[in-house]
């Protein structure tokens, strides 16, 4: 989607992704410092992909992907949830 | 009269200074312009430690960190960089910054200028 450069006014969906990034990064701090920095590297490598990898003008795969990160969010801030994994299916 | 004196030489009345001790919050010889609250950090400490979290963003070259600097257009970094030095903020004031206000911090000038304005800001 191109993380924002040049300091252009933002739009409402990049707005709700940075805001999606504060509350993942947010929900670390409430997690051992093990985890808070586990939970911080896997969070920020994929946002960063993603970034890199989505048309920014792909609305729906983005819509798409903001709905999957809310769940995932609200599980992370779950006081049963204690960290992140991540499993690369892909292989690259 | 001879007994008035003679009550009078044996009373002892502790001696009190008044006006002090009612008001120990009065200011004794400093004037406070305008304050708040005592312990408000001055812009001098706030900007120092605005330019030394900034400094200390892996993805800064430190050299290049004054008070002026534009996060994005001066440091070469991008939004999510600059979501994460605003939340580096946040935990080296003990505040917390809602997204509204945290998406117009861009700069170090506008960074010291939030959080000198704020009164939570410690």
């Amino acid at each position: 989607m191109g993380a924002s450069k040049g300091g252009t006014r933002l739009s409402g969906m990049q707005k709700q992704v940075l805001s999606m990034y504060r509350g993942f990064l947010r929900a670390a701090r409430s997690k051992s410092l093990e985890h808070r920095r586990q939970i911080e590297s896997v969070v920020s490598a994929e946002f960063r992909r993603n970034s890199k990898q989505v048309d920014r003008k792909n609305f729906i795969y983005i819509e798409y992907l903001l709905h999957r990160g809310k769940k995932q969010l609200d599980q992370l801030n779950s006081p049963d949830t204690v960290g992140l994994s991540s499993l690369n299916v892909e292989g690259n | 009269m001879a007994l008035r004196a003679a009550v009078l030489r044996h009373i002892r009345v502790p001696v009190q200074t008044l006006g002090l001790k009612s008001n120990p919050r009065a200011p004794s010889g400093s004037i406070r312009l305008m304050s708040s609250h005592d312990d408000h950090l001055s812009k001098e400490e706030v900007a120092d430690r605005v330019l030394s979290v900034v400094k200390s963003f892996p993805k800064v070259d430190p050299s290049r960190v004054t008070p002026e600097v534009h996060f994005q257009k001066d440091l070469g970094l991008d939004s999510l960089d600059s979501v994460e030095i605003v939340m580096a903020l946040e935990e080296e004031f003990k505040l917390e910054i809602p997204d509204k206000e945290a998406d117009k911090i861009d700069s170090c000038n506008l960074a010291i200028e939030y959080i000198h304005n704020h009164p939570l800001a410690s």
